[in-house]
């Protein structure tokens, strides 16, 4: 992006937009980083309005200092040599050399120290995301540029130690300079002319670059929930069919070892909550043997359903989304065969289909990373850890009712227990997950970012109930989130989501139930809007109103008796709701 | 109105927004409080896409309006 296209971006941007507020801490004059920074985020962010506050010119800490109080919904950290200590940026070194190598590390050790309790102390709800100098370091040291000398690595140790302090804070994220590097090389990254003569020491290029990756920090995409691989020539080498469950290969010895490491790939995923599928054209008996076999490094417990036949690929995908319970934009087809992706994706356009090469590591390196880039999250919660075992519940659970489970015998047999915690809150990250990722059994689509999600909930009458789930099938974990106030004697629900795993067990309705029963409200309002894909809310609304809703809508206390179905789950409250 | 000068007033518009194609006609760093130093780097990093040009920033002080801008662009720079 260059700066005139960053402009475009910014004066196209819709008017009337809620506003997304980003403190640009730096020690330079900003000029188009700023720009270039603010059109990143408005094209990440469309249906909101970015504004950028730069803070104190030339004091990067008091910047930062200055954001702990605010309610913006984050911070872009930009740490150059400079603002370690003005010996090493070249508009201010006045000293430079042996005699003082030792104390420009020492400067630099202190600001670090001080930077680091500067990032610690702002709060949570503000996603920070942290710049490492980028910048070649000035001649400041006694040793020619191919030598790093002991004064850089000493720099260089320190830089590292501050970098895994703050990444460890929750709200903060720090740039890898190895995706920088590949994307603005070392030496197109210092603008002398522009850092002498204005104090702006980056070229475009690398501004823009920066402001991309930044922007991907402090807004993480979604990452995807299902990858169905092919078997043939992807998951592992040979045709299985042709040659036998002992002749198809994945290791070194075989130079196949890209369909071992992709195997690798698959069980970390699977290991982090990513539900893996097989869609083969195979026999399924030699499929099973080739399984078992000892040396498959991603364990066939981790792989649900296997979908190994002849019919079509696209029947496979269909079958293996409708027993995930997600929409093909979650997901990801993997498989050798052009022809066979071109069939899923004239069938699911909304599906990720990445070819597996052949013949060609690199591409099959290129491969792994992309798929770690479109399933990498921060970090695995209970809920992503027993992710399978839940939808192998809800297989079993539809096997044992048909395919209307919640037929009463079924319901009745299951033992469930519903959990609701109206003690939680901004800081539970999996609500707030839960909140932003959910799309079916979802009130309005309304998404959140932390800064919006903690003031929704500080406000007058605000109460948040975060529901969890278990039966004799095993636990769900955190499975709903409704969040709202009550204001008089109504009851407002301005969030409600519940993830697809939770269906047919009509949770829902023992949730309602309890909010009718603790805030005894004369009638509850629940803010809907229509999505493209909450019909599965819609149709519960409908159960009880009789009307499917367009728009906000109230339910009288009694509609919901008179068309409550019969519930058997045990609730359990936990929690103290906030004073109202 | 050549080409040159639509490019050059479009340059103008990315930077200034809320300008009319009149106003950027006349516009000078004198009268329009928005073509401030930070407005006047945007503006010669945006000229400089535009056209795939450098611009001396030793020029910056006397490229202080439209029509210099212009002449500057057809008379030194020679283009059209």
């Amino acid at each position: 992006m260059n700066v005139t296209e960053a402009l475009s971006i910014l004066r196209t941007r819709k008017p009337g937009c809620e506003p997304f507020g980003v403190l640009l801490a730096c020690g330079f004059t900003p000029l188009h980083l700023k720009t270039l920074m603010q059109a990143h985020l408005q094209q990440a962010l469309p249906d909101r309005s970015v504004e950028i506050d730069t803070g104190l010119f030339g004091n990067l800490v008091e910047t930062i200092d200055a954001a702990v109080d605010s309610h913006r919904h984050g911070a872009l950290v930009i740490i150059e040599w400079s603002d370690l200590d003005p010996r090493l940026g070249y508009r201010e070194a006045q000293t430079w050399g042996h005699k003082v190598s030792g104390s420009i590390v020492d400067t630099c050790r202190n600001a670090l120290d001080r930077l680091a309790r500067s990032l610690e102390a702002m709060p949570a709800t503000i996603q920070v995301a942290v710049s490492m100098p980028t910048l070649r370091l000035v001649p400041a040291f006694s040793v020619p540029g191919w030598d790093t000398g002991a004064h850089e690595l000493a720099l260089e140790e320190l830089l590292a130690a501050f970098a895994a302090r703050v990444a460890q804070l929750p709200h903060c994220s720090v740039l890898n300079a190895r995706w920088l590097g590949e994307h603005s090389p070392q030496n197109g990254r210092h603008d002398a002319e522009a850092d002498l003569r204005f104090g702006f020491p980056y070229t475009v290029p690398h501004a823009s670059a920066l402001a991309e990756g930044l922007t991907r920090l402090v807004l993480p995409r979604t990452p995807k929930k299902g990858l169905i691989t092919d078997l043939d020539d992807t998951l592992w080498h040979g045709l299985v069919g042709e040659t036998g469950p002992d002749e198809v290969s994945w290791d070194l010895a075989t130079n196949q070892q890209l369909h071992g490491l992709y195997q690798t790939l698959l069980q970390a995923l699977a290991d982090s909550g990513v539900l893996i599928a097989i869609a083969s054209k195979n026999e399924r008996e030699v499929v099973n043997q080739a399984l078992q076999r000892s040396d498959l490094r991603v364990s066939p417990a981790s792989i649900f359903p296997l979908e190994v036949h002849w019919e079509p690929k696209s029947t496979s995908v269909a079958r293996i989304l409708k027993v995930w319970n997600i929409s093909a934009d979650a997901v990801v087809f993997v498989d050798d065969s052009p022809l066979e992706i071109a069939e899923v994706s004239a069938v699911h356009p909304g599906i990720e289909c990445l070819q597996f090469p052949q013949r060609d590591n690199a591409a099959g390196v290129r491969l792994l990373e992309r798929l770690r880039d479109l399933f990498a999250r921060g970090e695995v919660s209970y809920e992503d850890s027993i992710r399978l075992q839940s939808i192998r519940s809800s297989a079993a659970l539809r096997a044992e009712g048909g395919e209307v489970a919640n037929s009463e015998s079924v319901l009745a047999s299951l033992d469930a227990t519903i959990e609701i915690d109206f003690g939680a809150g901004a800081e539970d990250r999996r609500a707030f997950e839960l909140v932003n990722k959910t799309n079916q059994f979802n009130l309005n689509g309304r998404r959140f970012q932390p800064a919006d999600w903690a003031a929704d909930l500080a406000r007058p009458g605000a109460w948040l109930a975060v529901v969890s789930y278990r039966d004799r099938f095993g636990a769900l974990g955190k499975i709903a989130v409704l969040q709202g106030r009550v204001l008089e004697s109504r009851l407002y629900i301005d969030t409600w989501v519940m993830s697809c795993r939770a269906f047919s067990r009509r949770i829902e309705y023992t949730v309602l139930a309890e909010l009718l029963r603790r805030y005894s409200p004369s009638e509850i309002l629940l803010e809907v809007a229509t999505t493209a894909k909450n019909g599965p809310l819609r149709s519960f609304v409908k159960s009880i109103n009789g009307s499917e809703p367009t728009s906000a809508c109230a339910i009288p206390p009694e509609r919901f008796d008179a068309a409550c179905p019969r519930l058997y789950h045990r609730v359990v409250v936990t929690g103290e709701a906030q004073d109202v | 109105m050549s080409d040159l000068e639509n490019r050059l007033v479009g340059c103008f518009q990315s930077v200034f927004p809320e300008m009319t194609e009149a106003d950027i006609r006349n516009a000078s760093q004198e009268k329009l409080d928005q073509w401030d130093s930070v407005a006047a780097i945007t503006l010669v990093n945006v000229v400089e896409e535009e056209f795939s040009t450098q611009i001396d920033y030793d020029l910056l002080p006397n490229l202080d309006s439209f029509a210099k801008v212009l002449e500057y662009l057809t008379v030194d720079r020679g283009l059209s």
